[in-house]
């Protein structure tokens, strides 16, 4: 069965099939052939537990359970829309409200950013006003995410760090550490900053995705 | 700074003729009539005058092609020769090229068009159809997706169609018996996410889709609903109005 | 998105437009004369035009975009380039920047009263809402612009504000492009095919 095509660079068509379900997000489906049924869905395939954590988290973007026999079109407002594929129990870390559309056979879990960069970790979310908490998706499989502007993909490797605006994160995977950093002597932050004030470094071996833009969704 | 690449420089005489200057602009080599609506001209070169439809000598091509009262009023002539450049908040721009033929679209995509087409207002709300022969220019959020019927279209995503009957409204049955569904179909919390309404296109033809619409043509809608409210009577105008008052209370809520 | 490629030089570029970097990079404020003496700071107070640029130095790649618009470089050989402040992304180190009066021009896109002028020999990114149009204009072949889709300009061109009362009455009325800007003489114009905020009634 054939993957995810992207149709424009805002709309990608999703195969519908037995075996071949997805959750996406609702409000995000622009046109459909076939039988294809949606469905409410408060959990996302997490379970009642999993739901109960995102919504500790605050990561709690509602989404539908799209299943039957077709294809649909999914795409939300004029964003850019970029196909992910995860392979080989690859972790994606992405914020809730940028995942357009992911396959059912997903694992998707809720992980506290603490755990990654330690206290940097805790202010990269808090700066970057996302919230302490970040989606995770594990297995073989593909998503789309949602992006203002196209998206770039920065390959990380260890001889290679790279920093990022916080704002303009959207996505990461591989191994990578994750910690806030700043770029400017301590006077500078006090007011008047040059609006870098913040950084976000990534360590280590992966790709991080980047948009062009310092706009949320 | 890399790469010191330079913009192309256009001028009056290598400005393209009738065709895209970028994805997002275009360029009308005008020698006589155009209709276009008000607000989409980011430039021109020439002598070139604009004028309102309702001023008086107008009438006659007006009346042979303008039967959108509804509309005229965002709606202009320009008039001379030139070059004239279109573009609509930085969404995609797309000319079509009609012969004998129709196709509907949205009212707030529609830029301009050749007073070879007669205009005039779709049985849905929102829409324009173009009957004739001769070229328009429309906008869309993202580049526009052709698909054929058959096909169910978010009310939100659809630019317009050709040659294939007018839609009908389709309803996810399972999606509005379901919990969230029933309270949305009372109360309309939330307004509408798209999943449990779409357009349904069957027969041949070709329907023009795009990523999303945006507030943009809400002005439009309202004329359309504004315009409507005129058929009512009394009482009908009262349900309404408590209709209105209570989705405004459940927004509140929500 | 606007890639630089720096090795020890230092550019300028619009504050929080740095999306990502790699390699060593210093970032720092303008001090309150941005660069351009007393005169200069003195001037943009008045202007009401807010020093909007930090200094980049480093060895390395540093990565630059603004809300997703368009990015579009422009070669300077010593002419006069005025653009609005907020629509200057990124310039060398070694171009002067001014500020330059325009009148009623600024007034109608939102932007204040003033208007960055980029003087000397080298890039200036300009930032745009989709890409940006380069309309030349000659004695022979004036251009009208609408204001809200203006960005940038250079050369020597005069540049008025026309109440045409054809453009004015037709397109106007609160919603429209109720004046346009008409540019004569010896130049280049740079129009965006969307529209910024901003409502000018003469």
């Amino acid at each position: 069965m054939p993957g995810y095509q992207s149709i424009t660079s805002k709309m990608v068509r999703v195969p519908i099939g037995p075996g071949q379900e997805v959750y996406s997000r609702r409000g995000a489906m622009l046109a459909y052939t076939g039988r294809v049924h949606f469905a409410p869905s408060t959990t996302a395939g997490q379970g009642i537990a999993g739901a109960l954590g995102r919504a500790v988290a605050g990561e709690r973007t509602e989404m539908m359970h799209v299943t039957g026999q077709g294809s649909v079109m999914f795409g939300k407002a004029g964003l850019h829309v970029t196909v992910v594929e995860l392979s080989g129990g690859d972790t994606l870390y992405v914020e809730a409200d940028r995942l357009l559309v992911h396959d059912a056979s997903l694992r998707v879990g809720t992980m506290f950013l603490g755990e990654q960069g330690g206290i940097g970790g805790v202010i990269r979310g808090a700066v970057s006003g996302q919230g302490l908490f970040t989606t995770t998706l594990t297995g073989d499989g593909s998503c789309a995410l949602l992006t203002h502007g196209g998206v770039m993909e920065m390959p990380v490797t260890p001889q290679r760090p790279v920093h990022v605006d916080p704002q303009a994160y959207v996505a990461h995977r591989g191994r990578l550490q994750n910690k806030l950093t700043t770029a400017v002597g301590l006077r500078d932050l006090i007011g008047r900053g040059s609006g870098e004030a913040f950084q976000l470094q990534l360590v280590g071996d992966g790709v991080v995705y980047v948009q062009p833009s310092e706009r949320k969704i | 700074m890399t790469p010191p690449t330079s913009p192309t420089v256009y001028s009056a005489a290598t400005l393209p003729a009738n065709d895209n200057v970028t994805a997002y602009a275009f360029c009308v080599d005008l020698d006589g009539q155009w209709f276009a609506q008000k607000g989409k001209m980011i430039a021109y070169y020439g002598d070139i005058r604009f004028q309102a439809l309702s001023s008086g000598p107008l009438d006659a091509l007006v009346a042979a092609n303008f039967h959108s009262p509804l509309y005229s009023q965002d709606w202009i002539v320009a008039q001379g020769r030139g070059k004239l450049l279109l573009a609509d908040r930085g969404f995609d721009v797309n000319s079509y090229d009609l012969d004998d033929g129709n196709l509907t679209i949205r009212a707030g995509n529609l830029l301009a068009f050749e007073p070879g087409l007669e205009l005039k207002q779709s049985i849905i709300p929102g829409f324009l159809t173009l009957i004739g022969t001769g070229r328009f220019v429309a906008a869309s959020n993202g580049p526009v997706h052709f698909v054929e019927p058959p096909i169910r279209v978010d009310p939100q995503a659809l630019l317009g169609w050709a040659d294939c009957p007018s839609p009908a409204h389709h309803y996810d049955h399972s999606y509005m018996r379901g919990v969230i569904g029933a309270a949305r179909s009372m109360f309309g919390i939330g307004g509408t996410s798209g999943e449990e309404h779409q357009f349904d296109f069957t027969g041949q033809g070709t329907v023009l889709m795009q990523s999303s619409e945006v507030v943009a043509d809400e002005d439009a809608l309202l004329r359309d609903l504004e315009g409507q409210i005129g058929v009512l009577g009394v009482s009908g105008l009262q349900r309404l109005h408590h209709t209105i008052g209570r989705r405004l209370a459940a927004e509140r809520q929500d | 998105m606007l890639a630089v490629e720096l090795a020890g030089d230092t550019i300028r570029a619009l504050n929080g437009s740095m999306v990502a970097y790699d390699g060593r990079m210093t970032f720092k404020r303008q001090g309150i004369s941005g660069g351009e003496g007393l005169r200069g700071a003195l001037k943009r107070r008045i202007a009401g035009e807010g020093m909007t640029l930090m200094e980049i130095t480093g060895q390395g790649t540093v990565y630059l975009a603004s809300e997703a618009t368009e990015v579009t470089l422009v070669p300077l050989n010593g002419e006069a380039f005025f653009v609005e402040s907020e629509s200057l992304l990124a310039l060398d180190g070694r171009l002067r920047t001014g500020v330059q009066f325009v009148g009623l021009r600024g007034m109608g896109t939102g932007q204040g009263l003033a208007t960055t002028k980029v003087e000397g020999h080298g890039t200036v990114a300009i930032l745009s809402d989709g890409p940006a149009i380069a309309l030349e204009v000659t004695p022979q072949t004036p251009l009208s612009v609408d204001p809200h889709a203006y960005v940038a300009h250079s050369g020597q061109l005069r540049q008025d504000v026309v109440t045409d009362v054809n453009w004015r009455t037709v397109l106007g009325q609160g919603s429209g492009e109720s004046v346009q800007f008409r540019y004569q003489g010896h130049g280049v114009v740079y129009v965006q095919p969307a529209e910024r905020g901003g409502i000018l009634e003469v």
